[in-house]
């Protein structure tokens, strides 16, 4: 008998805070401050009319009153009945559940960076703003692109930051054009992003099956977008006319002059690589039209292959995917957007700019400010690199300009702030995105190095083509693409399972009491009950043997306990029909 | 091949795994998925960086952090949008769980539900401080937030239309927005509808109180049409606290069929105060967009940030972003889950109310750990301690006859001063200050250069206090 990690254990019980209150206990300590007496006594009344102060009756204020350990052992409970990629194996397709370094964690968490105001003065801030700008250049070089904007604060943020690019080029150019064409494996941010940034999606057909749904059958599960069709036992004809990847013939009947751009996933929500890529964009572009990709699965090919290379224009990345920033059970994520040199005007504000200043002083130098520039800048640029002489652990020359030399040159770089580009598209967020995720990403870099940068994908890939052929091997029928080699992750349709008697969302929630996170589930939706699988490249064999063991149990015995399933969980299936009818919210 | 510590496949393991695709090696195996596209060579990765061992990365960013001390460790008296507000080690405790930190949005809500409950906590008690009916389960920062709020408006307004065939449904809409909203949020605001048949129409503010004009937001409603939400900001960017009853009253009077009246949107950066102030449920509001980083979040220098978003519950299918909701399990136990799904972008794809999807779920945990924590009580006391010494700076400061009041109206724990020594502007002053080891203030955007925009939290001391008005007399007079 094969030992599963999701074994039994003592799961503790927890009310919600506000039941466990106690009239007048809190768990904060109040700043003590030496006031004077007449300042101890005034109350808000004295200060501000009192017709704006909060009335106890008319807006009952309804925290929970409890001490500090009280609420410190109520939040560690919950976090218990949670699984996360530091307890179990957690292959949720297309979001790259990969390990989240700890240092990264110990970096973001440097007392005076994480207490930095977005406000402060730049001269004070130099290490911060290169930060940016050193990554910046990292993801240029890793993408062949020419300018990143890291405003975006998530993926779908990036895709409306791109697409308003897109807009704007066009309205600068005087052109009216209204349409993004959108393959139908697309994650469903794309269409939603069209939608929001004024253009018009179209959708274009890459996988056709015979089955439908039923168009009025609305009843979705509603974590997921399950069809309720999904019952078991359906005639479902698995045949596939298409073969996964965008049809030059078929992309041929939307092109026209209203057409923007495309926006186009790489690899494609099916784990397989745009083979035609080259071939579309160079219709795109014959046409006038734009190629963005939606870089969400760039941990396929991260080091291996750049996006400048098949004819993208722009593209956003997820930090929180490819770049082991962690997803904080939904976020904060970042969503950088890059463009090719045509398309820097149109970027979001602000940006980071960088100038060559001479410095009168080696240690220290002054703004026209008066300002300090870079306190002790030698001094922490020294410590970091072998060579110690380099100002920046990025080689330059790259990029045009010169390695500076702190020996030599009484200069050095200074980097500001920017508002004002001419057609840039204006303010995306409040200050520069994402800084505190920007940094983890920027640490995760410079921990794999040149030296390991390639290796991220190459075992991302073959994590998931051992993962595929080793399903393919045992259920040869559920695999949609069995010629083809995978990217960084793999589909299964439900045909296996469906012959069972068990469906899609059985199999998730009987894969939970084996200790693994389900995959992502029914999602393309043009593959029929679909399971997506992404194992990235942080996860051992080991662990992968296991989990298709546990697969091909359920296959086997699973049947029997399919519609109980999970029973080791906090919370066995939840019924999503009564929530939705009468929410409850508070 | 070295290994590397992230990753945990070792040379043997490498070397099987390509045996049993029948592959030969890197190359090959993206050569048959890539085809012609040319892989990069080693050489072409001269621009990364050479590898750097933990300890070395820990030194690095640790110098970093050294050399910042002189503005990441001072008293910080900057606003305008962003307050410094203390996080207890409870709150960083509970937060670093990577039960907590490392999962993904609960799509699987029965493996989830510490996640889950936590932000069925948070909507609860934010909803409560804002006297609101229903918060989601956050968006990205009080700007993003306030521009979602602004196009779910404008939805809202559409519908009322369709049914109401006696008017004619014209495409073009506006909102009206008060001058005295934080001008980073009104930017944003800007880039959202700039595509989309949604137009601006300012309200002045009253230059002698720092507030929304009522006279000019009376007229302003009265010509213009088709008015889908009036936006005022609560304090506003001028810390002033605004007359929302008095400017309920104006908006939601425009016209005697109510379902067309504009939306009273308010939005706030500092949710403290609604410790003290009425909060804008009180104010019949019918959405509100602000920040909520200061709940047990740190600045971050500016990101990421805690977008809250509320609503009257009539509106809750209009509402953008995730909800969390409670139910049963099929053991017939309490369960929650993110409901109402239908509205967003993985199900509904373009004809989703936003086309958000991670948001920023892992502040609005800290937020609900932090509110825990403070309770009732202590969540009011830190909201008047917030008002007092930023009360107690604004006297001394004008005491020292070196700054004049800028506006009379009552604030909560910012406010603007103009320096009477015209040699010295603001940002000068500033710079000055922070060799005190003082962060001052911010000027006050697209205003005048000698005025500063001055906030107070409960992190700063008394004796901070004292420090600033010593320091601003040595470089002022």
């Amino acid at each position: 008998m094969k030992k599963f990690p999701g074994s039994k254990g003592l799961i503790f019980n927890e009310d919600l805070l506000i039941n466990q209150s106690s009239k007048g206990l809190y768990g904060i300590s109040i700043p003590l401050n030496n006031f004077s007496l007449s300042q101890f006594k005034k109350t808000a009344k004295d200060y501000i009319d009192p017709k704006f102060l909060r009335n106890e009756e008319k807006s009952p204020l309804l925290l929970p009153e409890v001490s500090e350990p009280t609420a410190v052992r109520h939040f560690t409970r919950l976090s218990s009945w949670n699984i996360c990629v530091d307890t179990a194996f957690y292959p949720l397709g297309s979001c790259t559940m990969k390990y989240n370094p700890k240092i990264n964690e110990v970096i973001a968490s440097l007392n005076n960076i994480r207490n930095l105001h977005p406000l402060m003065t730049a001269g004070y801030i130099q290490p911060i703003l290169k930060i940016m700008y050193e990554f910046n250049r990292l993801l240029c070089g890793l993408t062949g692109l020419d300018e990143f904007t890291f405003t975006p604060q998530a993926g779908a943020a990036g895709e409306f930051t791109g697409l308003k690019i897109i807009k704007k080029y066009f309205e600068v150019k005087n052109e009216k054009r209204n349409i993004i064409l959108i393959p139908d494996s697309s994650h469903g941010t794309n269409p939603a992003s069209s939608h929001i940034a004024g253009f018009t999606p179209v959708e274009i057909k890459t996988f056709l099956q015979d089955y439908s749904e039923n168009p009025n059958d609305l009843n979705q599960h509603a974590n997921s977008g399950i069809l309720s069709s999904d019952k078991g036992g359906n005639n479902i004809n698995y045949k596939t006319n298409k073969n996964g990847y965008i049809d030059i013939n078929e992309l041929k009947k939307y092109i026209n002059k209203d057409v923007a751009a495309i926006m186009i996933t790489n690899p494609n929500t099916f784990g397989l690589f745009e083979k035609n890529i080259i071939e579309v964009a160079d219709l795109m572009h014959k046409n006038g039209s734009l190629v963005y990709m939606d870089g969400a699965n760039f941990n396929a090919f991260i080091g291996n292959c750049r996006v400048s290379d098949f004819g993208v224009d722009i593209l956003h990345l997820n930090l929180h995917k490819t770049f082991s920033t962690p997803h904080g059970g939904g976020g904060p994520g970042s969503g950088p957007v890059g463009v090719k040199d045509f398309l820097k005007e149109f970027l979001p504000v602000p940006y980071i700019a960088v100038e060559r200043r001479k410095v009168k002083n080696q240690a220290k130098f002054q703004n026209e400010d008066g300002c300090c520039c870079i306190k002790d800048g030698n001094k922490y640029n020294n410590n970091i690199n072998s060579s110690g002489k380099s100002a920046s652990l990025i080689n330059n020359k790259n990029y045009g300009e010169d390695k500076f030399d702190y020996e030599k040159e009484n200069y050095c770089y200074y980097y500001d702030l920017e508002n004002e580009r001419e057609h840039s598209i204006g303010r995306i967020s409040s200050f520069y995105g994402n800084f505190a995720v920007i940094l983890r990403a920027y640490a995760y870099l410079l921990s794999l190095g040149r030296q390991n940068i390639s290796k991220v994908s190459e075992i991302a890939v073959l994590n998931a083509n051992y993962i595929k052929k080793k399903l393919k091997d045992a259920f040869i029928e559920s695999d949609p693409f069995p010629e083809d080699l995978c990217m960084h992750e793999c589909v299964l349709n439900d045909s296996v399972f469906q012959s069972e008697g068990i469906s899609t969302l059985d199999f998730a929630k009987l894969i939970i009491d084996y200790g693994f996170h389900p995959p992502t589930i029914y999602f393309p939706k043009n593959i029929h009950g679909a399971i997506m699988i992404e194992p990235t490249e942080t996860e051992s064999l080991q662990t992968m043997d296991n989990f298709i063991a546990a697969m091909k149990e359920i296959k086997k015995k699973g049947k029997k306990y399919a519609s109980k399933s999970p029973k080791k969980t906090k919370t066995g299936r939840i019924n999503e029909v009564l929530a939705n009818k009468n929410p409850v919210f508070k | 091949m070295n290994n590397f510590r992230y990753i945990p496949a070792s040379d043997e393991e490498v070397k099987n795994l390509y045996k049993f695709i029948g592959i030969k090696d890197k190359k090959e195996l993206f050569n048959k998925i890539i085809g012609d596209i040319p892989l990069i060579n080693e050489k072409e990765l001269d621009f990364m960086p050479d590898q750097m061992d933990e300890l070395s990365l820990y030194k690095y960013f640790s110098n970093i952090n050294d050399s910042l001390r002189d503005c990441g460790n001072i008293p910080v008296f900057a606003g305008g949008g962003i307050y410094d507000h203390y996080v207890p080690s409870a709150v960083d405790a509970i937060m670093s769980r990577a039960e907590f930190y490392t999962p993904y949005t609960p799509y699987q809500p029965e493996v989830s539900q510490g996640t889950l409950m936590a932000m069925f906590e948070f909507q609860s008690m934010t909803a409560s401080i804002l006297g609101m009916d229903v918060v989601n389960a956050s968006m990205y920062d009080g700007a993003e937030s306030l521009a979602e709020a602004v196009l779910m408006s404008s939805r809202i307004y559409h519908q009322n239309k369709q049914n109401d065939s006696s008017k004619s449904n014209n495409k073009k809409i506006k909102i009206i927005v008060s001058k005295a909203v934080n001008p980073y949020y009104i930017e944003v605001v800007k880039t959202f509808i700039e595509d989309l048949d949604i137009f601006i129409e300012f309200t002045d503010i009253d230059s002698i109180k720092g507030n929304t004009d009522a006279n000019d937001l009376t007229e302003k409603l009265a010509q213009n049409k088709n008015i889908c939400a009036f936006i005022v900001q609560q304090p506003n960017y001028f810390g002033i606290i605004e007359d929302l009853e008095t400017i309920e009253k104006i908006v939601h009077s425009k016209n005697c069929d109510a379902s067309l009246n504009p939306h009273l949107i308010v939005c706030s950066a500092e949710p403290f105060s609604f410790g003290t102030i009425a909060p804008p449920g009180f104010y019949n509001a019918d959405i509100f967009a602000g920040e909520g980083n200061g709940f047990g979040n740190y600045m971050n220098f500016g990101g990421p940030l805690l977008g809250l978003f509320a609503a009257k519950k009539e509106f809750i299918r209009q509402m953008p972003g995730r909800i969390t909701g409670k139910s049963k399990d099929n053991r017939n136990q309490d369960a929650y889950l993110f409901i109402l799904a239908t509205r967003e972008q993985h199900i509904r794809r373009q004809a989703a109310t936003s086309n958000i999807c991670t948001n920023n779920s892992l502040n609005a945990l800290r937020a609900a750990v932090y509110l825990s924590l403070c309770s009732k009580q202590g969540f009011k006391e830190i909201s008047l301690l917030n008002l007092k010494l930023a009360h107690i700076l604004h006297e001394k400061l004008l005491n020292t006859g070196l700054f004049s009041l800028k506006f009379t109206a009552d604030f909560y724990n910012e406010f603007v001063l103009e320096i009477n020594n015209k040699s010295i502007n603001s940002t000068k002053f500033i710079n000055e200050m922070l060799k005190e080891g003082i962060l001052a203030g911010i000027p006050v955007k697209n205003c005048s250069s000698d005025e500063i925009l001055i906030a107070a939290t409960e992190k700063v001391s008394i004796e901070d206090i004292d420090k600033y008005v010593e320091s601003s007399v040595k470089i002022l007079a």
